[in-house]
């Protein structure tokens, strides 16, 4: 048997293949770590690395978060907290696979939001957000941000000339969800992008406001909103991308020019990603995204449409069905990797009852026989599971929001949140009869 | 070295690319090979494995031994140990071997013509008349489980290398930390890992440490012919224990030492084996081949209602299969590690319906000696 030591340098342009091709690939060959002749990348469980020298120690954190300086030859990795190989190579793909010029993973969702947000914004800031997004960001924006003096407005983003009326000389932020959560409200990603670009025309370099969006709920094979103007994409790795429910993680993915202040936020902060739910999400995550998205999409349209169709369903927001109010907006901006319609594999709808109590009651209902009864459907938080997930956002992802002010967070006490998973529709389906029967009403 | 600074360092040199100070957990079924017959050395994950290679290093050098071969479960490294012997041959074992051993010998091993006289080794001479012309192998458990026989390693090993035997030790009681068959000539040590190598009771594992450099590559080749291998997360947990084996065991030694002269003096027991009391039949030998005792007594309360009342009233020793973990275990060998043995057998072996063996852990030593107390108050 012959052996060869010297790594073979493979040049390949891999901009000219499918994304469903890349996502597995990636790079094909990284500089972060040459563990080429493993086809699958090892799991790097070391929290410190030897350093050759003193002279070398100093050079690596020199070069640390100094991207502009030293380029991004290969690392000299120091300390987990700082970098790892694990993470390097998950962030290369989730740039590739959103479009971004660069990524950074966090420990958790909640982790990449504070620190987007974290680098762009200071004491007297303002940050102009849309009425309804995740419970534990509304939470990060009215328990923590009063006490650095950053000011957070509420607004509808549907409509986006709102903007107009609110906007001023310390606004930094343009923050949404699209669709948001969980009434999958959606937002003219282009159009606010455009009017944005329009406000900066004027302004001075760090007074600039930027578009940030998080796309948990399309994930980037139903949306990528940096191809649409956005500046950064947040996701929760621990949804759709991660898929499986076995990992935490976050993302960051937009201008090369920020890497270096997230790296040293996620530095001080420390909300890194563990190395091996990087290795989990970078070997079945997100290599298996375009197939799993593809079949909760397909599963979600004929959930959708089968709801919107009973008689015990008062409305369903889906952006796939044609009586959704934004669909034609969706329709313009959720589009997959083969540039078909991707309207994603999240429903939020109601029950019918004679009063809003009774709405709320029969969601009571229904959701407590699913949890007690039911095969194929689980009622928990999180989403973009394997298995199909129901939940009360009013009573827990978004139990944050006091009921009095519900309807300001456009959300519904009755509402209904699905996530779908793999299951075979027809078992889902039959199971949702089974549970609708059960609402006495 | 010493033993320490070698559970440290062996075979965990910093990972070449990225400096990292932890060996990384290799999750690869297979390797890229550059061109026809052109490789780095790996090819396919069950033959080579560098997570693998690492502990095996490790192990071999904690055993003084040049070789390790890991194995999924301490059988499969057991069951590669018998691979050695060809259908016809004959095979010397302990007659109190650990009863898995015995169902795969006498239930399986038979079945390809394998031979097995069960001998109480403890004595040479018997070992020396059970010798027979087609006889390869003396097979042997030092303490042995789970009366904690002791058996003479170094004579063993002369009298096998007198009749050109293969002399195989199963030392996992003691772990290499209190006893190195290789240093007394033994040929093979063979080891349930999940005992005190992993020692944290979460991995299953088997390895074989040899010093010649034929039964290794032999084992080699039985390793990946046979394919019962151990997964690289489950190797890197192991590499993970061996730093602290050391520690770990010093503390089961010492607890159970101190666990042993309490029970002794107890009316309600019957007997204690274990190898550190001055009235155990094996204990000057043992204090000859081994550097400890090791962390396992067996108890025999005569009566088997103070058994099964002691088993019910303990609260932090649990009734579980397995030994050698952070946490004290008991089992009744009778009903458990030892149910594949014919009862008559059992009975000669000293294993009654009373007997319960304890796994000591490295808890506080006043809370282990308090929940005894309490348990046959």
């Amino acid at each position: 048997m012959k052996k060869n030591d010297e790594s073979k340098s493979i040049k390949i342009d891999e901009t000219k293949y499918s994304m469903d091709t890349q996502i597995i690939y990636g790079k094909n060959i990284s500089k972060k770590w040459d563990y080429s002749h493993h086809v699958t990348a090892p799991i790097s469980s070391s929290t410190t690395f030897r350093l050759d020298s003193v002279e070398r120690g100093a050079q690596g954190f020199q070069q640390f978060a100094n991207t502009e300086q030293f380029g991004e030859s290969s690392p000299i990795f120091i300390y987990d907290r700082l970098g790892e190989p694990n993470k390097d190579l998950l962030e290369e793909n989730l740039a590739y696979v959103e479009k971004g010029e660069m990524a950074l993973t966090f420990a958790t969702g909640m982790g990449a939001i504070s620190a987007v947000l974290g680098v762009l914004t200071s004491a007297g800031d303002e940050i102009i957000c849309h009425n309804t997004l995740y419970g534990c960001t509304i939470s990060l924006f009215d328990n923590w941000y009063p006490k650095y003096n950053i000011k957070v407005h509420y607004i509808d983003l549907t409509d986006t000339e709102n903007i107009r009326e609110l906007v001023n000389e310390n606004t930094r932020v343009i923050y949404f969800e699209s669709p948001a959560n969980p009434n999958l409200d959606i937002i003219d990603i282009k159009s606010v992008a455009k009017l944005v670009a329009g406000l900066n025309s004027g302004r001075e370099v760090n007074r600039k406001i930027s578009v940030v969006i998080d796309n948990t709920f399309s994930t980037p094979f139903c949306q990528r909103p940096i191809e649409l103007g956005a500046d950064f994409v947040v996701h929760s790795l621990t949804k759709g991308i991660g898929g499986f429910g076995t990992d935490m993680g976050g993302a960051v993915i937009g201008k090369k020019k920020y890497k270096d202040l997230l790296l040293l936020y996620r530095k001080d902060f420390g909300a890194v990603l563990n190395p091996k739910s990087a290795w989990g999400i970078l070997t079945y995550g997100l290599p298996s995204l375009s197939l799993r998205q593809r079949q909760q999409t397909n599963t979600a349209m004929r959930i959708a449409d089968y709801l919107s169709g009973h008689p015990k369903v008062e409305y369903v927001n889906y952006p796939g069905l044609k009586s959704y109010k934004f669909y034609d907006i969706a329709k313009t901006q959720m589009i997959d990797f083969d540039g078909n319609f991707a309207p994603g594999s999240m429903i939020y709808f109601s029950l019918k009852g004679k009063t809003p109590a009774e709405c709320k009651e029969n969601g009571r209902k229904f959701m407590d026989y699913i949890a007690g009864s039911v095969y194929t459907m689980t009622l928990a938080v999180s989403l973009g599971h394997t298995r199909t997930l129901i939940e009360h956002p009013a009573s827990m992802t978004h139990s944050v929001v006091p009921p009095e002010q519900l309807k300001d967070r456009g959300l519904d006490p009755g509402g209904v949140r699905l996530s779908i998973g793999l299951e075979n529709p027809d078992d889902l389906l039959m199971d949702l009869e089974e549970a609708l029967q059960n609402i006495n009403s | 070295m010493g033993f320490s600074t070698d559970a440290i360092h062996a075979g965990q040199e910093p990972e070449r690319a990225t400096g990292a100070l932890i060996t990384p957990i290799f999750m690869t079924t297979t390797y890229a090979q550059e061109e026809l017959g052109i490789n780095k050395g790996y090819e396919y994950g069950r033959r080579d494995n560098l997570t693998r290679a690492a502990l095996e290093k490790n192990i071999a050098v904690l055993e003084n031994g040049k070789y390790g071969i890991a194995f999924s479960s301490g059988l499969a490294a057991i069951s590669a140990v018998i691979h050695l012997v060809k259908a016809g041959e004959h095979v010397i074992v302990t007659d109190n071997v650990y009863g898995g051993t015995y169902r795969l010998f006498e239930k399986i091993m038979t079945g390809f013509n394998l031979q097995f006289s069960w001998v109480d080794v403890s004595s040479l001479e018997n070992v020396s008349s059970a010798i027979k012309e087609n006889t390869r192998m003396v097979y042997i458990e030092t303490p042995s489980n789970p009366t904690l026989n002791i058996t003479d390693i170094r004579s063993t090993a002369e009298l096998c290398k007198k009749n050109n035997l293969i002399c195989a030790v199963d030392n996992t009681f003691m772990s290499p930390y209190f006893q190195k068959p290789l240093n007394m000539n033994a040929d093979i040590v063979v080891h349930s890992s999940t005992k005190y190598l992993n020692g944290h009771s979460d991995v299953i594992g088997g390895i074989v440490i040899t010093n010649d450099k034929d039964t290794n590559k032999k084992l080699k080749f039985i390793q990946n012919a046979v394919g019962a291998v151990p997964s690289p997360f489950d190797c890197w947990l192991t590499l993970r224990s061996t730093k602290t084996l050391a520690l770990r065991m010093k503390q089961h030694n010492e607890n159970a030492v101190q666990i042993a002269d309490f029970l002794k003096n107890q009316n309600y027991v019957k007997h204690v084996y274990y190898p550190g009391l001055k009235s155990h039949p094996g204990y000057e030998l043992a204090k000859k081949q081994m550097t400890g005792f090791g962390g396992i007594i067996s108890v025999d309360f005569g009566e088997e209602e103070t058994a099964r009342r002691f088993i019910k009233k303990c609260k932090i020793f649990t009734l579980a299969e397995s030994l050698g973990g952070v946490e004290s275990l008991m089992s009744h060998p009778a009903t458990m590690s030892h149910a594949s043995v014919p009862p008559e057998r059992r009975e000669k072996m000293g294993i009654t319906n009373s007997l319960i063996r304890l796994s000591v852990g490295i808890e506080d030593i006043e809370d282990l000696l308090g929940d005894i107390d309490q348990a046959v108050q």
